[in-house]
């Protein structure tokens, strides 16, 4: 029986999340471009809007949730075009590690950025 | 063992020419999606002026949002960004097994629609900027 | 009315002042078939005059053939080059016929793999005027010319038109694709029956002929030589959906495609599914194998 879970292969798990991922963008890409090009005016952009809207837990969250999924979804999308093209071996590894690090950077300074913008973490 | 002739690069750039609907759509995809995860860091970096204060980010924001470029690459982004979810779409179907025979069908679609929702979305996005 | 009125037939003219002979002659059982006889006699002379005509139109007529040849070991062939060649057209010339004539004619170097001209044995697929096309299934008027004959693309060329098929050979055969079924059920004769909805599911899997058209097709095959590619994805997807084995075969099965250079490069680009000669549905096979793999292991989670 044990051997079952180590059926579970990195491949089929990789696959699924890209598609799950995938379909909670395609939701929060297009309110996102929605809400700040068509609603609100990229031009007009100030502070004070920026922080109203973090001021909302809920949009709070899912811009969080935004940066986490859009960081998954195209870094791993970056890492499989690779290895379409026949990455392998020593170099695959430093490639993956060289993203993985370049990931939690962007969503480390990401969420600082975001909790700069609400004012702190006060909910 | 006779040694074997490898062609290179070379047929796959002659073979560009005979690509079909489900190829275009992968070069897109692909395209658009480097376009997007690089936007993404840059994205992250501008909004960080957000950390040297209120006015730093404003500043910065309006600053960019005057240039005329910034104005025309935005429009870019949005095709990218639409072209990407709507062949995102598209693929999510073929992944479900769904409407498999019309996929070349489905990618021009995508591309009919990008191109609409591009062109119809300049006015909005030029608004107020010099040249 | 008698039944062969029941056929479509484009040329009833002749047969018309018959039938309606026929009921009124009463005539014995014998007359259907000489009716049939006559008409199949005066089809065959339409059809004869017709093929005259069109061979006296093709008259004269050649094909212009452009072929890539390679062999490392004759000197002046060591720089691969195209040379050409113009065949005489003949009504229902194939691309493989082309070639056969101008080995036979011209050129008795000329190299490329053969057997059986009906698109069974697999061995004549080239890349013709851009695409993986099987020799004697792509017919000379279909296409453009002159015609641009190359050996399949990705694999490495032995000489001429013959690639070095073992790599694809391999990844065949690491799908294991042959029935692995122990249990077989009771009785004298033994036999695996399967239903008629589960031979029709794997109907088109089972046709493949292995001429590495959709290998030689696809781009990730193209850059990642660990990809088991279409092919066999396919020879699995035949074994895997096939209900007469086990449940653990079939896991074992899946196994083996949902490595990571398995099923998951598939970027379903159709490059497979468009060039295979016996039209099978590729693509769709590879996806419901990416789905089963999926359902598999959230099975137990």
């Amino acid at each position: 029986m044990a051997e079952r879970y180590s059926s579970f292969t990195p491949g089929g798990t990789a696959w699924l999340l890209q598609r799950v991922t995938a379909v909670f963008l395609i939701f929060a890409l297009a309110f996102h471009f929605f809400l700040l090009h068509f609603v609100n005016h990229a031009w007009e952009i100030e502070f004070a809007g920026t922080q109203a809207r973090m001021q909302d837990l809920g949009y709070f969250i899912t811009m969080i949730l935004f940066l986490i999924t859009a960081t998954f979804h195209g870094v791993n999308g970056v890492y499989n075009a690779l290895i379409n093209q026949g990455l392998t071996g020593t170099p695959r590894k430093v490639v993956l590690a060289i993203l993985v690090l370049a990931s939690l950077a962007l969503v480390g300074q990401g969420i600082w950025v975001a909790i700069e913008m609400r004012g702190g973490l006060i909910l | 063992m006779s040694q074997s002739y490898n062609r290179g690069l070379i047929e796959d750039f002659g073979r560009w020419k005979e690509f079909s609907a489900g190829m275009w759509a992968w070069i897109f995809h692909k395209f658009t999606g480097w376009v997007l995860i690089g936007y993404l860091f840059t994205h992250i970096a501008v909004l960080s002026s957000a950390l040297a204060g209120p006015e730093a980010y404003t500043e910065t924001l309006q600053g960019l949002e005057a240039l005329f470029v910034v104005r025309l690459l935005e429009v870019g982004l949005l095709a990218v960004a639409v072209f990407h979810i709507l062949n995102g779409i598209r693929l999510l179907m073929v992944d479900l097994g769904i409407g498999l025979d019309a996929q070349d069908k489905s990618f021009y679609l995508s591309l009919l629609i990008t191109g609409a929702i591009a062109v119809a979305s300049v006015p909005t996005f030029m608004t107020d900027v010099g040249f | 009315m008698s039944t062969q009125e029941q056929k479509p037939e484009p040329d009833t003219e002749p047969e018309e002042p018959e039938s309606q002979e026929a009921p009124v002659e009463q005539r014995a059982p014998a007359s259907p078939q000489q009716r049939r006889m006559q008409r199949k006699a005066s089809n065959l002379a339409e059809r004869e005059r017709q093929a005259a005509e069109d061979e006296a139109k093709l008259e004269g007529d050649t094909v212009h053939l452009k072929v890539f040849r390679f062999d490392p070991e004759v000197a002046n062939k060591q720089e691969p080059r195209f040379d050409d060649f113009h065949v005489p057209l003949e009504r229902g010339m194939t691309v493989l016929d082309a070639l056969i004539y101008a080995r036979d004619e011209y050129d008795s170097s000329l190299t490329f793999r053969h057997s059986c001209r009906q698109a069974i044995c697999g061995s004549d697929a080239f890349f013709v005027n851009g695409s993986q096309r099987l020799g004697c299934k792509t017919q000379l008027s279909e296409l453009d010319q002159p015609v641009r004959v190359e050996p399949l693309p990705h694999q490495e060329v032995v000489k001429d038109l013959v690639v070095d098929m073992e790599h694809f050979y391999d990844q065949m055969h690491s799908v294991e694709p042959y029935m692995q079924q122990e249990d077989l059920p009771e009785g004298d004769l033994a036999e695996m029956r399967q239903s008629r909805e589960n031979r029709e599911k794997i109907k088109m899997s089972t046709r493949c002929i292995w001429c590495g058209a959709c290998m030689s097709s696809c781009n990730i095959a193209a850059g990642d030589n660990q990809y088991l590619g279409p092919a066999a994805i396919n020879k699995a997807y035949r074994f895997a959906m096939d209900e007469r084995e086990d449940e653990e075969i079939k896991e074992h099965r899946l196994r083996i495609i949902e490595q990571e250079h398995g099923v998951w490069r598939c970027q379903t680009q159709f490059s497979c599914t468009e060039v295979c000669p016996k039209d099978i549905p590729l693509t769709e096979h590879i996806q419901e194998l990416k789905r089963e793999a999926v359902k598999k292991n959230l099975k137990f989670w």
